[in-house]
C-alpha cells in the first residue's frame, strides 16, 4: 500500500519494474504509433506506478478486491420475458434502492441490457466478502432478491441451496479493479459522515 | 453407579421434544456442569479396521442427548475430522458431500479465519493442523473422580489394539468457581433450540429452529442444510469447531493496571470489556457497580436486551458479549442475528487465572481454554464470527476495533468506551488470547457412529 510506494527509493534501478517494461514494449510493439508514442512519453509516470504494485486481492470465491471493497461483476441470460419485467420494475424503482441501503454493504449497483434485450450485465461493489451475508438475505430479504432475481435464467430461487453456487457461477473475475478509498466501507463512510457533520457543529459553538 | 445429579442450568419445556434427542450427541444439548471436569483427547487412525473398531467399542459409552438432563456419570462427545474419516475409509462419494470448508481443514481456512500473525497456524502447537487429529473425544464430568473413569473407559478401547493412537490429552476444568482464564464467569449465553424439549432460559430469546444446529431439520430459512450422504451418516449429526487458546494473563493485568489506578477502575474496564462483571452480572442491568447476586442467578443474568443503551453507554458496542450476541443492537448491514449463534462448550485448562501475575512469565503459564463451538453450519458461521464480529468493528459502526478478548489485535489498537460528555479511548490494547491450534470435527449421531464402525 501507500508505505510500501516510499519505499521504492529510485524506480529506474528496480530490476522488477524493468522487467514490466521490457514486457510492455513487446506487447505495445504492433501497437498503432499513437500508443507506442504514449507509452514511451509517459515513461516516468508509468515507472512509479509499476512500483507501486502490491499485487490483487481476491473477493471471497471469486472476484477482486482492493482493501476492503470488493467487486461482483456478471454477464447473465435473461429469462423468458426477464428483460421486459425487469426494466418495467426499475423504471417502477426510479433508482431506488431502499432495499440496497438496508443491506448496508452496496457501494453501487449496475444493470445493463446487453445483445437486443437477451444478457443482463450486472455489476456491483460491495464491502468483503460476497457470500458472508448471503444466509441473511435469505431470511430478511428473499421478497426483493427472488423479484430481481427470477428475471434471470435457470434462477433456483433464494431459498434453494444451490443459489450461492448459481451466482458464483455467472460471475466473471474483473480483469482489473480500481478504488479511491479502499479502507471506506458503506458503513465507516455513514460514519465518517456523521462525525464530519458532528465537529463542525462543535465549531460552530466555539466560533 | 453414583447419584443422579440436576445439570447446571436447564429446565424441560412444556413442549414435548420432536427431535430424534435418542440419535443426537448429548454434549449437544447438556451443559457443562458445575463445578466440571474433563479431558480432550486427540487420536490419530494408522489402521482403517482398527479405526472402526475403536468407534465400535466406543460408541456404546457416548450418551445421547435424550437424557440430557440427568448425567448420572461422565459422558463422553465425539468428533471425526476429515482426515479422520478419510482414515477410517468412507467412500469417496460420501467425503465428497461435506461442505468445502469441512473437507480443507481448519488450517487450511486461515485466510477466510483471519488466523495470521500470531495466530497464524505455523505457530500452533502439535498435532494441530497437522492433518494427524483424526478423532477427538472429550470427556465431561462433574468430579475428577468421574473423570478418570471416563477417560479410562476411552482408553480401554484402543490401548489393547493397534492401530488407534494417542497424539495429545489435555485435562480441563477444576478452576475455582469454574471462572475462565481471565478470571470471569463464562458459558452463560446459550442459544435456545426449538424442539429440544428444552426450556428457554429469560432472555434466550424465542426458540432457533433446529436445523442451524443439528442436520436433518430445517434452519431459520425454512428449508435444512444439505447433508453430507448417505442419510444415515448426516442426519442428526453436526459440527464442531475446536480452537485452543492461550491466554496472555501477563498483558491482560498490565493492560487493566495501566488504565485503571484502583481496584474499582480495573474492575470496570474489565466489566466493560467484556460486558459483564467478573461474577457474570451483565452491565445492561449492573452498569455501576458489580451484583455478584445477579451475575449467579441463570433465570436474571441473561434477561436483558439493548434497546435502552444504543450508544453503548453501560454496555459498550465493541465489548465482547455485544459482539457475540448483538441480541436487538441496530446494525449497520443486514443481519439475522439469529443465523450467527453457536452452542458454546468452553473448557478451561491451566492454573486459574491470577491477578498479580504482571510479568510476560505470566504470559507464558500454559493456562487458557478449548473452545466447542457446535452448530450444523460450524465452519461458515466461525468465519463469519471471525471477519465480521471480531475482527472488525463496521457491523456495529466502531470502524477497526476488534473484539477486546478474542480479537487479533493490530499494533495501535484500541477500544472505545462511549461516556458523556465525551468517549474514553483506551490505547494499548493487545492480543490477550493467542491461538494455538484448531480442528473442525463433524460429530456423527450415535446411528452415524455405528455405521462408521461397520463400514467394509
Amino acid at each position: 500500500m501507500a508505505t510500501q510506494t516510499q519505499l521504492v527509493a529510485d524506480p529506474k534501478s528496480d530490476p522488477v519494474v524493468e522487467q514490466k517494461l521490457r514486457k510492455l514494449r513487446e506487447l505495445y510493439a504492433d501497437a498503432p504509433e499513437v500508443g507506442r508514442v504514449a507509452l514511451e512519453n509517459g515513461l516516468s509516470n508509468l515507472k512509479r506506478e509499476l512500483a507501486a504494485a502490491t499485487g490483487t486481492q481476491n473477493a471471497g470465491r471469486i472476484g477482486a478486491r482492493q482493501g476492503k471493497v470488493s467487486e461482483l461483476t456478471g454477464v447473465i441470460p435473461f429469462a423468458k420475458g426477464g428483460a421486459k419485467r425487469l426494466r418495467g420494475l426499475l423504471q417502477a424503482l426510479e433508482g431506488n434502492f431502499r432495499g440496497g441501503d438496508a443491506v448496508g454493504t452496496l457501494h453501487d449497483m449496475r444493470f445493463v441490457f446487453l445483445d437486443n434485450d437477451t444478457k443482463l450485465l450486472f455489476a456491483t461493489a460491495y464491502d468483503g466478502d460476497w457470500d458472508a451475508y448471503i444466509d441473511d438475505f435469505v431470511t430478511k430479504i428473499p421478497d426483493a432478491m427472488d423479484l430481481l432475481f427470477c428475471n434471470i435464467e435457470g434462477w433456483p430461487g433464494i431459498h434453494s441451496p444451490s443459489a450461492k453456487d448459481f451466482i458464483a457461477k455467472h460471475q466473471i473475475a474483473a480483469e482489473a479493479w480500481y478504488v479511491a478509498n479502499p479502507n471506506l466501507t458503506v458503513a465507516e463512510t455513514r460514519r465518517l459522515e456523521r462525525v464530519g457533520k458532528a465537529v463542525e457543529e462543535l465549531l460552530d459553538q466555539i466560533e | 453407579m453414583s447419584s443422579v445429579k440436576e445439570p447446571a442450568v436447564g429446565r424441560p419445556s412444556a413442549q414435548a421434544p420432536t427431535l430424534d434427542l435418542h440419535e443426537i450427541q448429548a454434549t449437544v444439548l447438556r451443559q457443562r456442569p458445575a463445578p466440571y471436569f474433563g479431558a480432550h483427547v486427540l487420536l490419530h487412525v494408522d489402521d482403517a479396521r482398527a479405526g472402526r473398531q475403536f468407534l465400535r467399542r466406543l460408541a456404546p459409552h457416548v450418551d445421547s442427548a435424550a437424557g440430557w438432563r440427568i448425567a448420572a456419570n461422565a459422558w463422553l462427545a465425539v468428533g471425526i475430522s476429515h482426515s479422520g474419516l478419510e482414515a477410517l475409509g468412507v467412500p469417496r462419494e460420501s467425503l465428497q458431500s461435506f461442505p468445502e470448508a469441512f473437507r480443507e481443514g481448519m488450517a487450511a481456512r486461515a485466510r477466510q479465519l483471519g488466523d495470521e500473525g500470531v495466530n497464524d497456524p505455523k505457530n500452533w502447537d502439535p498435532p494441530f493442523g497437522s492433518g494427524q487429529v483424526h478423532i477427538g473425544v472429550t470427556a465431561f464430568s462433574d468430579s475428577e473422580e468421574k473423570r478418570r473413569r471416563a477417560v479410562a473407559i476411552a482408553r480401554e478401547q484402543w490401548e489393547n489394539f493397534s492401530g488407534v493412537r494417542l497424539l495429545a490429552m489435555q485435562n480441563f476444568g477444576a478452576q475455582p468457581g469454574d471462572l475462565n482464564p481471565l478470571g470471569y464467569k463464562d458459558g452463560i449465553d446459550q442459544p435456545a433450540i426449538e424442539g429440544s424439549g428444552v426450556e428457554p432460559l429469560p432472555g434466550q430469546g424465542p426458540h432457533i429452529k433446529a436445523g442451524e444446529f443439528i442436520l436433518g431439520y430445517p434452519g431459520e430459512a425454512g428449508v435444512s442444510l444439505p447433508m453430507p450422504q448417505p442419510d444415515v451418516l448426516g442426519r442428526n449429526g453436526t459440527y464442531a469447531g475446536f480452537r485452543k487458546y492461550q491466554s496472555r494473563v501477563g498483558a491482560f493485568n498490565r493492560f487493566l493496571h495501566a488504565h485503571g489506578s484502583t481496584e474499582e477502575e480495573r474492575e470496570l474496564l474489565a466489566a466493560k470489556l467484556v460486558g459483564r462483571w467478573r461474577s457474570g452480572a451483565p452491565l445492561t442491568l449492573a452498569p455501576d457497580v458489580d451484583d455478584p447476586a445477579l451475575g449467579a442467578d441463570p433465570r436474571r443474568n441473561n434477561d436483558f436486551g439493548y434497546s435502552n443503551d444504543p450508544g453503548g453507554r453501560q454496555a459498550p458496542l465493541g465489548c465482547h458479549i455485544r459482539r457475540m450476541n448483538p441480541r436487538d443492537t441496530e446494525l449497520t448491514r443486514l443481519t439475522d442475528v439469529n443465523l450467527h449463534r453457536l452452542i458454546r462448550r468452553g473448557t478451561t485448562y491451566g492454573p486459574p487465572y491470577d491477578a498479580n501475575a504482571l510479568s510476560e512469565e505470566g504470559d507464558k503459564v500454559p493456562r487458557g481454554a478449548y473452545f466447542l463451538f457446535i452448530s450444523a453450519k460450524a465452519m461458515a458461521t466461525i468465519e463469519f464470527l471471525q471477519q465480521e464480529w471480531i475482527n472488525d468493528g463496521n457491523f456495529i459502526g466502531i470502524g477497526d476495533e476488534r473484539d477486546p478478548i478474542v480479537g487479533l489485535q493490530e499494533e495501535g489498537a484500541t477500544f472505545t468506551i462511549p461516556k458523556e460528555p465525551v468517549r474514553r479511548r483506551v490505547h494499548g490494547i493487545e492480543t490477550f488470547n493467542v491461538l494455538r491450534g484448531g480442528e473442525y470435527f463433524f460429530m456423527p449421531s450415535l446411528s452415524a457412529l455405528r455405521w462408521l464402525g461397520e463400514l467394509t
